[in-house]
């Protein structure tokens, strides 16, 4: 039986002219979301801040003055990255549907390479007036770290955050020690001295330090590449696309890290799961950035005192003391209407007088060479005592080694960390061995 | 023309949602691709790759130590409470809601729950232990415990399904044969396992089904407490694919991975269909 002919159903002529008008419904519905599209040429460029509320106020500020200063120009607008897990992957949607902004700050140091090699970023130094203010802004050493592989710089160092030793005054006072440890045979006295059962039931439950015992690759950012730079003077890990951290350095890190956790002055519990237990006195010391200064500050308990010093190092280390100092950077996407004034703009972002309004607003150190000399940040950092130490600091920074796989070889390292550092099941020269060999596997078939 | 308009939103549906995308997961298992960069033909390298990739083995292995443990487990636990909330116990309709509430929360909500349960220095289950003289376990810190936490607690959370389904299987078998049973005299258990059991082994079948398909996708639970360690002993099938696509964006060699798993997993059911399925 036909359905459609049946009495009880539509007869079959409405039915098509409903089906009829659906579809032309449907067609000028489309018609119009089509027609949305502006029909006169939007010139303006796109700038997208990350969405932290610090810079989103920043933004505003800056964007708000040069657009106030050029009312000729194209107007800058401005907006935070759009919500997503992870404005990584926000980037990643945005250069797969060609919707980037004509500029991003706040992209992380080691994702830069593979996006220059995908060609969607801007070669900077192509542009009238970069090469100048490259070198005025940053060491030579600077600049060779943001050189990608193919000689062309593809991003403005921007600002850092110094990951350093965060301790807390009063325990290292109590355990008779005038200042934080430095070396690693400091840091063992000071973990057998504060290692202890508090509340009796047969469990260590104060320790020395803590360190997630994930294997999340950026997990290591706050323990073994921090430690690795301190222990080198900065070594790379990977140099011309060959890995180069099979060396005394990287092993001294791992047996260093192991003790800690065969001792137990590491716990090997995920202590994220209760209150903050650098404030609460469970560790007393922790490898972190600036940011902890404003979260302290806010949630210490009365009488709390902490302060910063740099990653412990290896007995009878000589020269200063490196540290990863998690750079973010700004780019110009391909997409860019206008590359040349989007430089232009960028340039105006990054001016001092900004790189002091930004530092103000957010507590963030720009990476501006000579910052902690400087009379226009003199006054600042007497004020804000602590992040005088990470300015001091962020002469003796690292970025991240030149390879559009470096997540992938944080994570090889990583899975080498666990298997000896935590559980113990290999040894330091085995796991470093291993990762050599895993990561220069890697590499090789990167650059087949 | 009607019938296919009609049928159209979900053959469009099916085209663009199903049909595409396994075609080109497909094509992408012959090529090498970032997302950014061109895509590049690569021949068979991928599946050449994945017969070396002693970590994705690693990866099926566990999945498999996951389903050993949890598909027994759930069946076991499910008929018998099943078995107790098919009698006419006081309450019996809160405890049937009770024991389905964990289905129906958010699988991470629920691992979030049990991380705080499972923690080795605070978490409630060691505080027990611990005040009954014994000591901490390691739940999840350690290598050989970690799968078998993980199963207890996918068992929690899905047991209150296979209940339903076995209450449901219960109401299919005839009467008539538990009355002649009760004739000849037999024992409340002995009816149990000579008359329900096989009655409802369609029932059992569709639980090993599905809870094997289920254990075969685990993922979220690894994810989120322990990231596939302590030294890999968690990372699930679905997690190595996870991570090798959506972290490391090798597309071609996730695609690659994806299909062979899904061979594997249609390999296994088919393998239990001949081995269970009996006709009733």
């Amino acid at each position: 039986m036909n359905l459609i002919d049946n009495k009880f159903f539509l007869p079959k002529k409405l039915l098509n002219n409903r089906i009829t008008y659906f579809i032309v419904l449907l067609l000028i519905l489309f018609n119009f979301t089509s027609c949305k599209k502006k029909t006169g040429v939007d010139n303006r460029l796109v700038y997208w801040s990350s969405n932290n509320i610090y810079e989103i106020e920043f933004a505003k500020y800056v964007v708000g003055e040069w657009n106030k200063n050029h009312p000729d120009l194209p107007p800058i607008k401005y907006q935070p990255v759009p919500e997503g897990e992870s404005s990584e992957e926000i980037i990643l949607a945005a250069v797969v549907g060609k919707t980037t902004p004509d500029i991003y700050s706040n992209i992380w140091q080691g994702d830069v390479e593979a996006y220059a090699q995908a060609g969607v970023l801007i070669p900077l130094d192509t542009l009238k007036g970069f090469n100048d203010f490259i070198y005025q802004r940053s060491d030579s050493s600077v600049v060779d770290e943001v050189r990608s592989s193919d000689g062309h710089i593809y991003q403005v160092p921007w600002k850092i955050n110094p990951v350093m030793m965060m301790y807390n005054k009063k325990i290292i006072s109590n355990l008779g020690l005038k200042d934080a440890p430095r070396t690693y045979d400091e840091y063992f006295k000071s973990a057998k001295l504060f290692q202890r059962d508090a509340n009796g039931d047969g469990y260590v439950d104060r320790w020395i330090g803590f360190s997630a015992i994930k294997t999340s690759w950026w997990q290591r950012f706050f323990d073994f590449y921090p430690l690795y730079l301190a222990a080198s003077n900065g070594a790379p890990l990977i140099k011309n696309n060959k890995v180069v951290f099979n060396n005394k350095y990287a092993i001294g890190v791992f047996t260093f890290l192991r003790e800690l956790y065969a001792k137990n002055y590491f716990p090997k519990e995920r202590l994220s799961n209760r209150q903050d237990v650098f404030l609460s006195s469970v560790i007393a010391t922790r490898f972190t950035g600036p940011w902890e200064i404003e979260h302290a500050n806010k949630f210490k308990p009365k009488g709390f005192k902490f302060s910063f010093s740099s990653m412990p190092v290896p007995d009878g280390h000589k020269g200063p003391v490196y540290t990863y100092g998690d750079p973010k950077n700004i780019v110009i996407f391909n997409t860019s209407k206008n590359p040349q004034l989007a430089w232009d703009f960028i340039k105006f972002f990054v001016s001092k007088k900004n790189d002091f309004k930004f530092l103000k607003l957010t507590s963030q150190l720009p990476r501006r060479k000579n910052i902690e000399r400087d009379s226009l940040f003199i006054d600042y950092f007497n004020k804000h005592p602590k992040m005088k130490i990470f300015a001091k600091q962020s002469k003796y920074i690292r970025g991240t080694d030149v390879s559009p796989v470096l997540k992938e070889v944080f994570d090889m390292i990583s899975q080498e960390y666990e298997a000896s550092v935590i559980y113990g099941t290999k040894t330091p020269e085995q796991a470093i061995n291993d990762a050599a060999k895993s990561v220069s596997l890697l590499l090789y078939n990167q650059g087949k | 023309m009607i019938p296919y308009l009609i049928i159209s939103p979900y053959i469009i549906f099916f085209l663009i949602f199903i049909a595409f995308p396994v075609l080109f997961s497909i094509f992408l298992t012959f090529n090498k691709w970032n997302i950014i960069s061109p895509m590049q033909f690569s021949g068979f390298k991928n599946y050449i790759r994945l017969f070396q990739d002693a970590l994705f083995f690693k990866s099926i292995y566990n999945t498999f130590i996951f389903l050993a443990i949890n598909i027994p487990l759930q069946i076991v636990i499910a008929l018998f409470l099943a078995e107790i909330l098919n009698q006419k116990i006081k309450f019996r309709g809160f405890f049937r809601a009770a024991f389905f509430l964990p289905v129906v929360v958010s699988g991470v909500v629920v691992t979030i729950l049990w991380q705080q349960l499972y923690g080795f220095d605070t978490g409630l289950l060691n505080r027990i232990l611990v005040s009954l003289g014994f000591g901490r376990i390691g739940w999840l810190i350690d290598p050989k415990l970690a799968m078998p936490s993980i199963a207890i607690m996918a068992t929690w959370k899905n047991v209150g399904l296979y209940i339903v389904l076995f209450l449901v299987g219960f109401q299919t078998v005839p009467k008539q044969y538990y009355e002649a049973a009760d004739l000849e005299g037999a024992s409340h258990w002995q009816k149990f396992f000579k008359i329900t059991m096989p009655m409802i082994n369609p029932t059992i079948f569709l639980v090993v089904i599905l809870s094997t398909v289920g254990g075969f996708s685990l993922f979220i639970e690894p994810y989120i407490l322990t990231g596939g360690g302590p030294l890999n002993s968690t990372l699930s099938a679905v997690l190595y694919i996870y991570k090798e696509g959506f972290f490391y964006y090798h597309m071609g060699y996730a695609s690659t991975l994806g299909l062979f798993f899904a061979l594997i997993i249609v390999s296994v059911v088919v393998i239990q269909k001949k081995f269970i399925e009996k006709e009733v």
